[in-house]
């Protein structure tokens, strides 16, 4: 990687976040060879969700993906490992598997027949012996990502220089354990992926689940509230709850924000779901097995986004995405559901079912949520527009509001002190070249 | 990521996503004059409805036990094209009751669903009406096909393309019909829309 060519140096890329001030620079949304640097520098080193190991229960089963904009096939091995190579054949370029998911024995190239194993091996070369000599099959297969798995949730990173997941993970685990490590059973996924394209930067949805209970608490969900009353009631007595805290990984630009202490989440999840998460055998063993990380029982609706483009919702609404990056001004939002491996049947059913209502392509919540972007990224495309930097200062110099009771830095629940770790993240991860001064010090 | 279906069977009420990958069942002769004209007149109305923002009354077309359910689509190898569509339960657009459709309505004519005000310009064309008679008085399961085009805010422009399965019931007043049953059959893997505000 040369990352002194070009307008965009080192140090053009540094001044584009200025975290001091709490102000970002617009063309980070817009510019395609900034973008083009985001391929190579963010999502060619950093760790990236594919999926949850469920969706593979048995060998051969695959789904088919993308690690920023290069296809990849995840692949359940016959030793029970979990394989991701390139999705593609190294003699033309075409594709080696083209369906979205299903269970194959070997993947055969569509175009001239070359075909690979389950592992990603070329195997077979139609006409080898005629057509070739000395044809070495063993080095022209695809390229293989590195796997780790985080209790359920598949990553896969490129570059054999990055640190290990859990390095990568930094303190955010136990904000991430919130949703995936309430039981000894551990999460699966519910179903297929849900996918649909908003034409907005991947970086307003990854901050808006970062950094940003602000919208939430404000104007953007009233519709989604009114959706979830009761017939009886309307928003005349809707009041925003206010207390909480946003969470800031030390290293890695994750982060999340919760509320305390608040009013229970039927209104998001519904009725049967919040008694789940509320009370009873489940939430029980949940606030055993999480207090001694963090006080689990105080915590209430969260959000939280694995750098650079994994995000999720705990606490019932259990949504798991990966934001898709295709072009600048281009998202897929491939989303799916999660829920505790031993939960009844009937919470898992109804988990799902409030899932679609809510947080899915159609959902009351998400749908508001994708008119914003859509919009943001249409100003953006005026000049003016991307001159003049944008306001991110919530939280800063604003003092007293780390919690010691609540595990890393925190601060108050409407700040963007975590949207700026992220920004302050994508920055180093875009102007560093090497993993010697990225990686975490320990 | 594989179903099994003969695993799942018991899980997969209502309509079997086997069903959905085949033609409609029709009947060997088809629906009286009469019959026919009723029904697709009644889908002209209802999308008059929905065209026109009349989402209280639209909503009044539907039966205390309707499921309205849009199942996601996958691409899938030819060998696996019976798991197009995602089982109940496993994955879905759409998957409301009775009471979560109140929910939705309500939300889209609350003024605050920011997404719809201000409001998409819609246009539902309904066409390729089969109606079957089931064994149950007075009561139809009716394939039909749409375009849903939806324009939005300045430039945008969604078409939705795709085929309901519907029970329908007859019933005083009203239109005529209430609709116990929906199934919609998107035809996009991927959405291509930045959300499904609309109704179909």
């Amino acid at each position: 990687m040369n990352f002194n060519s070009g307008k965009w140096t080192p140090e053009a890329i540094r001044a584009l976040i200025d975290e001091e001030k709490g102000a970002l620079d617009p063309r980070i949304y817009t510019d395609q060879e900034l973008y083009e640097l985001e391929l190579e520098r963010v999502f060619g080193r950093s760790w990236l969700l594919l999926g949850h190991e469920s969706h593979v229960p048995n060998p051969g089963d695959y789904l088919t993906t993308y690690m920023g904009e290069d296809p990849v096939v995840m692949v359940r091995q016959r030793n029970g490992s979990i394989k991701v190579f390139h999705n593609q054949c190294r003699h033309r370029g075409m594709k080696i598997c083209r369906a979205d998911c299903g269970n194959a024995k070997v993947f055969t190239c569509t175009y001239h027949g070359w075909a690979y194993d389950t592992a990603g091996n070329l195997v077979n070369v139609p006409f080898e012996e005629e057509a070739f000599s000395g044809f070495k099959k063993e080095e022209w297969g695809p390229m293989q990502a590195r796997v780790e798995i985080y209790k359920g949730l598949v990553f896969a990173n490129w570059d054999p220089e990055a640190p290990d997941l859990l390095t990568y993970l930094s303190d955010a685990t136990p904000y991430m354990d919130t949703m995936l490590d309430r039981s000894e059973a551990g999460t699966e996924a519910i179903g297929v992926m849900q996918k649909w394209v908003i034409p907005c930067n991947w970086k307003f949805a990854a901050e808006q689940f970062v950094s940003d209970m602000y919208h939430a608490a404000t104007t953007s969900h009233l519709a989604a509230v009114v959706a979830g009353l009761p017939p009886e009631k309307d928003l005349s007595n809707f009041e925003p709850h206010m207390k909480g805290h946003q969470f800031r990984a030390k290293w890695g630009g994750h982060g999340c924000g919760f509320y305390i202490d608040a009013a229970r989440g039927s209104v998001r999840v519904g009725p049967i779901v919040d008694k789940y998460y509320s009370e009873g055998p489940a939430y029980e063993k949940a606030k055993e097995r999480l207090t001694p990380l963090l006080p689990y029982h105080r915590m209430g609706a969260s959000h939280m986004t694995i750098f650079p483009n994994c995000s999720f919702l705990p606490y019932g609404m259990n949504t798991v995405r990966t934001w898709h990056p295709k072009g600048p001004d281009q998202i897929e939002v491939w989303a799916f559901v999660v829920v505790d491996k031993d939960a009844p049947e009937e919470i898992k059913k109804e988990l799902a079912r409030q899932n679609v209502r809510t947080f899915s392509a159609g959902g009351v919540y998400e749908q508001d949520d994708g008119e914003n972007w859509v919009e943001i990224q249409s100003a953006l495309r005026g000049y003016k527009s991307r001159t003049a930097p944008l306001a991110m200062q919530m939280g800063l110099n604003v003092l007293g509001k780390n919690n010691p009771e609540f595990p890393g830095k925190t601060s108050y629940v409407f700040s963007e002190e975590a949207a700026r770790g992220f920004y302050s993240h994508w920055a180093r991860m875009m102007s560093e070249p090497s993993w010697d001064t990225l990686r975490p010090q320990s | 990521m594989s179903y099994d279906l003969r695993l799942k069977q018991g899980e997969i009420k209502g309509m079997e996503i086997m069903e959905l990958v085949k033609p409609f069942k029709w009947a060997e002769s088809s629906s009286s004059l009469e019959l026919q004209h009723e029904i697709e007149q009644f889908y002209y109305k209802e999308a008059q409805l929905l065209d026109h923002s009349e989402f209280v009354e639209w909503f009044e077309l539907m039966d205390k036990d309707i499921h309205y359910w849009m199942p996601i689509r996958m691409n899938r190898v030819g060998r696996e094209m019976s798991q197009e569509y995602a089982p109940q339960g496993k994955g879905a657009h759409y998957d409301d009751t009775y009471e979560t459709m109140r929910g939705r309505i309500r939300a889209r004519v609350s003024g605050v669903n920011w997404a719809e005000n201000p409001m998409s310009r819609t246009r539902h064309i309904i066409s390729n009406v089969i109606i079957r008679e089931m064994e149950e008085p007075n009561t139809y399961e009716v394939a039909s096909s749409f375009i849903v085009y939806r324009n939005h805010s300045e430039h945008q422009a969604d078409i939705f393309p795709g085929e309901r399965r519907d029970v329908l019931r007859r019933s005083e007043g009203g239109l005529g019909f209430k609709i116990a049953r929906r199934t919609i059959l998107i035809d996009q893997g991927t959405l291509l829309a930045n959300n499904l505000s609309v109704f179909f």
